[in-house]
């Protein structure tokens, strides 16, 4: 009394079914390998940096300030320059990008020509090389004044953060349902309310997260400091001269033929990196408790 | 559920009660003529005609598609959000035509609240929740909006729910509560009409129970006008059902005549579940 059912030819072997089943592990394989080669490509890169730089990381290369060689001299200035100008970058980039992806997300629609044209401008400024940048503040903020200054080097960094601030400011926002939008609507609220109290508010984790992204995009660029604050051997908190940067810095000492220079550079170096690594960090949990 | 009858009898009845004012009330809130909607080239609403009586709810029935919700962000202008989406015809409430364009769409918005069928609580508290919408429309003291705020939660049946975590972000409320808190946040700018659409679709059926029981006490102070899809809901809360096919107004009537006696055979069909 066997009710099984009807034995077939369906179970024997397929060979196609053994073939795909072996392509599909070539391709799990092939995934795999990339992606170790791109950890181990950063593990290196941060092992290099850590076995170089530690070893030049002293307390004196964070109090002291940049010096002649052989002189025991540290960082102090040029780190002291780099929050400087980031900072006033920030200061200036935030409201622009904030303004400019809220307009984009809530005034622009697809069908607007003005704001497909500002959404394409900004696109393309992403993708600027940053050395452009700089030029262009040297044309416009240095040449003209006869002198290097940091605030022109803040002016070229943020010209390179307001395009991804604008960016995520705009694909935030859009995450926010209509619903809400509506409903803020259907209260009685008027459309700057809406995006103020209740867009932007929802969205606040991820056009947070933007900014700091931005922050840590800016934080190592080298290529628009060079024709702009140019950099410094001495202390300067005067926004109209020169200023010395980590990154600049690491320029000049990294092909310096004085061995405390170069040790210098490596522990300039393993700074912007850890502070870059610090910022991508404060990202994340940003985001998670968003 | 809903008692079969004859096409033929409704016949009958369709001469002579096809007016639109089938349901007695001393005031009508809101009065629609010759109301055609469009969504830029699509014609979406033709020629509506329909009173709502205060204090009254009136459900909307009809297929997906058929311009109930349509009709129903009409009456706060909803559709101004959107450019092509325009209406013509004429909507009076309280003696204005509410499609005029010198309107002040904020000052409607307070008069004719709206639920949406998904809740959308605010990204704040449960007490800001309900204070936002009041904070656009008035000035309240601390203690005056303390009582509102217990006031609207209070009516909607939230109050003992929430009363410990009046500052608690309200996304932590369960879909049910949070629906309420939305019906509480439209009621507490003091509306005169209330705009509920497919409100209870997308809960569980206590929580749909409750909405609807709270329907029957608002409706002493409200005029509501409830889209929905659910004939039982449409039979169990609504004064006058009205029901929309391909975005026209086939039949209004009282409840119990559209559910036990429809005059036109489509109604028939679509509330026997013939089609839709």
């Amino acid at each position: 009394m066997s009710d099984t059912a009807v034995s077939s030819t369906g179970w024997k072997p397929n060979p196609r079914a053994a073939r795909r089943r072996s392509a599909d592990h070539l391709a799990t394989a092939f995934g795999m390998v990339m992606a170790g080669i791109l950890v181990l490509v950063l593990a290196s890169i941060l092992w290099t940096l850590l076995s170089r730089g530690l070893a030049g990381l002293s307390a004196a290369t964070i109090m002291k300030p940049m010096g002649p060689p052989g002189s025991s001299s540290g960082l102090a200035n040029a780190i002291m320059g780099s929050l400087i100008q980031t900072f006033i970058a920030l200061l200036m980039a935030t409201p622009l990008g904030l303004g400019c992806g809220i307009y984009l997300s809530e005034y622009g629609s697809d069908t607007n020509k003005f704001a497909s044209c500002v959404r394409f401008v900004s696109d393309v400024l992403m993708s600027v090389p940053s050395i452009l940048v700089g030029l262009f503040v040297y044309q416009v903020m240095v040449a003209p004044f006869g002198h290097f200054s940091a605030l022109a080097g803040s002016v070229a960094l943020a010209i390179l953060a307001v395009p991804i601030i604008v960016r995520t400011t705009e694909d935030m926002l859009r995450l926010v349902p209509t619903a809400m939008r509506e409903a803020g609507a259907a209260l009685g609220a008027t459309r700057w309310r809406v995006t103020l109290s209740l867009c932007l508010r929802s969205a606040k984790t991820g056009v947070l997260t933007g900014i700091l992204l931005a922050l840590a995009r800016v934080s190592g660029e080298t290529a628009p400091l060079l024709f702009t604050s140019l950099g410094n051997q001495n202390w300067s908190f005067s926004l109209n001269r020169p200023m010395a940067s980590l990154p600049v810095t690491i320029y000049q000492y990294a092909g310096a033929s004085y061995e405390d220079w170069v040790q210098l550079a490596w522990a300039g170096a393993l700074l912007v990196t850890m502070g870059v690594l610090a910022i991508n960090i404060a990202v994340r949990v940003s985001a998670r408790r968003g | 559920m809903t008692p079969q009858t004859s096409p033929g009898m409704t016949q009958d009845f369709m001469m002579t009660e096809t007016d639109p004012q089938t349901v007695k009330s001393p005031e009508v809130a809101l009065a629609v003529r010759n109301l055609n909607f469009y969504y830029g080239e699509n014609h979406a609403l033709h020629d509506i005609s329909v009173n709502f009586p205060a204090r009254r709810v009136t459900a909307m029935i009809g297929p997906s598609g058929c311009g109930k919700s349509t009709l129903l962000r009409i009456f706060n202008r909803m559709y101004d959000l959107y450019p092509g989406q325009r209406a013509t015809g004429e909507v009076m409430f309280d003696g204005r035509n509410i499609l005029d364009h010198d309107l002040d769409l904020n000052i409607l918005r307070a008069r004719v609240g709206m639920v949406f069928q998904k809740p959308t609580p605010f990204p704040m508290s449960i007490y800001d929740n309900i204070a936002f919408g009041v904070r656009l429309h008035e000035k309240l003291n601390k203690a005056d909006m303390d009582a509102r705020v217990q006031d609207v939660l209070t009516r909607v049946a939230l109050w003992n729910e929430v009363r410990d975590r009046l500052n608690a972000p309200a996304a932590g409320l369960s879909g049910g509560q949070q629906q309420r808190l939305c019906i509480a946040r439209s009621i507490a700018t003091r509306p005169e009409v209330l705009l509920l659409d497919e409100p209870t679709s997308a809960l569980d059926p206590i929580s749909t129970a409750r909405i609807e029981e709270l329907l029957d006490e608002l409706k002493e102070e409200f005029t509501i006008a409830i889209v929905t899809h659910n004939m039982q809901q449409a039979a169990r809360c609504a004064d006058q059902v009205a029901f929309f096919y391909m975005g026209r107004l086939i039949e209004v009537d009282s409840a119990d005549r559209m559910f036990t006696n429809p005059k036109q055979q489509q109604t028939q069909d679509y509330i026997t579940g013939r089609f839709g």
